[in-house]
C-alpha cells in the first residue's frame, strides 16, 4: 500500500534491483516483468503549456525556448500570473478602481490588463511595465545583453557537433569497407559524401567550416569593475534585493534589484511516454490533448502485480515470535498462484546476452540513429537490510480474481482471499 | 460581558454570526455568516466597506495593562478578512485595505498598517510591525513590499450585499445616520 502523506511501508523489487511503492512501477506485459522510472525509458511525446493547454510541436518549442509565447510565471514567487483587467480612462495615469469611484465618473472608460500574481501580489505594475490594450499578448520583451555572443557560440557548437558525426560515419563506413564483406550504401549506389549528407538531411559542410574557423574564444580580463564607495556602509533594504532562486530564474538578466523583475515567460510542459528498454514495447503513452489526463496505453504494476497491505503488526522482540497480518489482493481478472519466499530463495538477476546483428548496426550508421547501447536495461541485485525473519508458509496462495461487484455488496467479508 | 452591537446603515450583517461585545459595524461592511467577533478587552469598531468572510474570528484581547476606559480596536475601511482567518489583537489601530488571507494568523502585538496582505496560512505571532503594503506569503513568510495598495472589492461587494439577503437572515442596522457621520469623518479620504 502506497500513501501519500506517510512513509511507503510496502516496496516491490524492480527488475532492477530498485525497492519501489507499487504506485511509482510498471508492468511490462511483453517480458512479464516489473520496470521502474529508473530501468525505462522516458521518451518526449509532445510539448504543451500548462496554464493555455497549448500543444506546440517540438520544433517551435526548441525555437521558442521551450516557452510558452502567452503565459507566464510570477518572477517573485513563479506562481502563474493572471491577466487582470481594469478601467481606466485615457489621458490618465492607470490606477485602481480603489482610488474612488472612477467606474461612476469615467466617462470612457477603456478596458486596460496588466498582469497580476494570487499568491504574492506581485503586478506588472510593480516594475513599471505599461498596461496593455489588449488581453493576451503585446507584453515588451527584453533583449538579452548577450545574444549575439550566445548565438555565436550556438553556432559554434552546432559546427562542431556537425563535424564530428561526419567523422564517425567516415570511420563507420572504412571500417565495413576493410571488411569487405559488405557493400555500403555509397558504394553500391555511386552516392557521394554530400549526397549522402543530403539524405540524411545535414546541411554542406562548408559553413561549418566558417563558422569554426571564425570563432574568437573569449578571454579573461583581470580587470573587474570597482566596488561602489559605499558598499561595505550602505544599509541593506533586504525587501528591495532580489533572492537567489529569483535571480535564476532569469539568467539572462539576473536581476538584482526587484524593481527589475520581469514576467517570465511559462516554461512548456511535456507529455512523455515510457517505454520498456527490453522489448521496446510502450509501457505508458499519454492522450495527445493536453486537457486529457488518460492513457493511451497504461501498464502500471497496480493493475497487474497482486497488492501487498500491512493489516496488523506486533512490536518485533528479539527471540520472540510475532504475528503479522498480511493482506494480498488479486487486480487482475484472473486466478493467481502466490508463493511467499524467503529474501535468498529470489531468482538472481537473468543474464542474458542481446545478438547484436552486423546488419542492424549497420542500418543504423547509415540512418545515424542514436547510438542505443545506452538505453540497455541493467539487473542488480536488491540492496535492503534484515533485521527480522518472516516465517512464510509453505504453501503457495491461490488469490481469486478481482470481484467487480464486491464494492457494491453489503457484507464486509468478501475480501479476497488472505 | 455586555453587548452592545451597532449596526450602521448600509452594512449587511449575517444572523448566523457570534457578536459579544461593544462592537460598530460600519456601513458596507459584509459580514458572512459563521463569523466570530468578540470584543472582550474592549470595543471593535469596523469601518466602512470591509468584507469579513466565513469563519473568521476577530478577538479584542483582555489584556493586564489595559487603560479605563479601554482604548478600541479600530480596523480601517477596505479590509478583507477571507475565510478562517484570525485576528487577536489587544487594542490598536489596523489600517485600510489590508487582505488576510485564508487560515492566515495574526497575533498579538502585531501592528498593521494599510495596504498590506498577510498570505495564506502565514502566521504572524512575533511582536512586529508591518509597514504600508507589505506582502507576507508562502509558508517560508517571504516578505515584499508591493508599490501600490490592493485593488478594493467594491464591485464584489456590491454583488454580496445584494445576493445576501437572498439566502441569510440578516441583522437590521440598529443605529441611524446621524451618528454614522461621526464615523465618516474618521474614514481618511482615498489615495488620488
Ligand atoms: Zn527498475
Ligand atoms: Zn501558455
Ligand atoms: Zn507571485
Ligand atoms: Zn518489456
Amino acid at each position: 500500500m502506497a500513501y501519500l502523506t506517510q512513509p511507503d511501508y510496502v516496496k516491490y523489487i524492480c527488475s532492477c534491483g530498485q525497492l519501489k511503492p507499487i504506485t511509482s512501477l510498471y508492468f511490462c506485459r511483453h517480458c512479464l516483468k516489473i520496470r521502474c522510472g529508473f530501468c525505462i525509458c522516458h521518451e518526449v511525446d509532445s510539448h504543451y503549456c500548462a496554464n493555455c493547454l497549448e500543444n506546440m510541436p517540438s520544433s517551435e518549442a526548441r525555437l521558442k525556448k521551450n516557452r510558452c509565447s502567452s503565459c507566464f510565471d510570477c518572477p517573485s514567487c513563479f506562481h502563474t500570473l493572471s491577466t487582470r483587467a481594469t478601467m481606466a480612462q485615457p489621458r490618465q495615469t492607470p490606477q485602481d478602481p480603489a482610488g474612488g469611484d472612477t467606474k461612476v465618473e469615467s466617462k470612457q472608460p477603456k478596458k486596460m490588463y496588466y498582469l497580476s500574481c494570487f499568491n504574492c501580489r506581485w503586478t506588472s505594475r510593480d516594475v513599471g511595465i505599461p498596461d496593455q490594450p489588449v488581453a493576451s499578448g503585446g507584453w515588451p520583451e527584453r533583449t538579452n545583453p548577450f545574444a549575439a555572443r550566445v548565438n555565436q557560440l550556438l553556432d559554434y557548437y552546432k559546427a562542431i557537433a556537425l563535424q564530428e558525426k561526419q567523422e564517425k560515419i567516415e570511420r563507420e563506413r572504412k571500417k565495413f569497407t576493410i571488411r569487405g564483406k559488405y557493400i555500403t550504401l555509397t558504394d553500391k549506389t555511386g552516392l557521394t559524401g554530400a549526397m549522402a549528407r543530403n539524405i540524411a538531411g545535414l546541411p554542406s559542410s562548408d559553413s561549418s567550416c566558417s563558422a569554426i574557423a571564425n570563432f574568437v574564444p573569449s578571454q579573461a580580463s583581470a580587470e573587474v569593475e570597482e566596488l561602489p564607495e559605499d558598499y561595505y556602509t550602505k544599509e541593506v533594504n533586504l525587501n528591495q534585493i532580489t533572492s537567489m532562486p529569483q535571480r535564476l530564474a532569469s539568467p539572462e538578466w539576473q536581476p538584482v534589484s526587484v524593481s527589475r523583475l520581469h514576467p517570465l515567460a511559462k516554461l512548456l510542459s511535456v507529455k512523455r511516454s515510457q517505454r520498456c528498454r527490453v522489448c521496446d514495447h510502450n509501457l505508458t503513452k499519454p492522450e495527445y490533448n493536453p486537457g486529457s489526463i488518460k492513457f493511451k496505453i497504461e501498464l502500471l504494476a497496480y493493475y497487474h502485480v497482486p497488492e501487498v497491505k500491512i493489516i496488523s503488526h506486533e512490536p518485533v522482540k528479539a527471540g520472540e515470535k510475532t504475528a503479522l497480518l498480511l493482506k494480498l489482493t488479486n487486480p487482475t481478472g484472473h486466478e493467481m498462484q502466490i508463493k511467499l519466499l524467503q529474501p535468498e530463495d529470489l531468482p538472481p538477476p537473468e543474464e542474458k546476452e542481446e545478438p547484436k546483428s552486423i546488419e542492424k548496426s549497420l542500418e543504423k550508421s547509415l540512418n545515424l540513429e542514436k547510438d542505443t547501447s545506452s538505453y540497455k536495461a541493467i539487473e542488480r541485485e536488491p540492496q535492503y537490510s534484515v533485521t527480522s525473519r518472516v516465517t512464510s508458509p509453505p504453501t503457495a496462495l491461490t488469490l481469486a480474481q478481482r470481484d467487480d461487484a464486491a464494492e457494491y455488496d453489503d457484507d464486509a467479508q468478501h475480501d479476497t482471499t488472505e | 460581558m455586555s453587548h452592545n452591537i451597532k449596526i450602521l446603515p448600509g452594512a449587511t450583517v449575517c444572523e448566523d454570526c457570534t457578536l459579544e461585545g461593544d462592537i460598530t459595524i460600519g456601513g458596507g461592511t459584509v459580514i458572512h455568516p459563521r463569523v466570530t467577533i468578540i470584543a472582550e478587552g474592549g470595543p471593535i469598531i469596523i469601518a466602512e466597506y470591509c468584507i469579513i468572510e466565513e469563519y473568521s474570528t476577530i478577538i479584542h484581547k483582555k489584556s493586564d495593562q489595559q487603560e479605563n476606559p479601554p482604548k478600541p480596536l479600530f480596523i480601517g475601511a477596505h479590509n478583507v478578512f477571507e475565510v478562517g482567518c484570525k485576528l487577536e489583537s489587544p487594542c490598536g489601530h489596523i489600517g485600510e485595505s489590508n487582505v488576510f488571507e485564508c487560515r492566515s494568523y495574526v497575533g498579538v502585538d502585531v501592528k498593521i498598517g494599510s495596504g498590506c496582505v498577510v498570505g495564506a496560512a502565514c502566521h504572524l505571532t512575533a511582536p512586529q510591525t508591518l509597514v504600508d503594503n507589505t506582502v507576507i506569503w508562502g509558508s517560508e513568510h517571504h516578505i515584499r513590499e508591493a508599490l501600490e495598495k490592493q485593488p478594493s472589492q467594491l464591485l464584489q461587494l456590491d454583488f454580496l450585499s445584494k445576493v445576501m439577503p437572498n439566502y441569510h437572515r440578516l441583522r437590521k442596522p440598529n443605529v441611524h445616520k446621524r451618528q454614522s457621520s461621526t464615523r465618516q469623518s474618521q474614514e481618511p479620504s482615498p489615495k488620488p
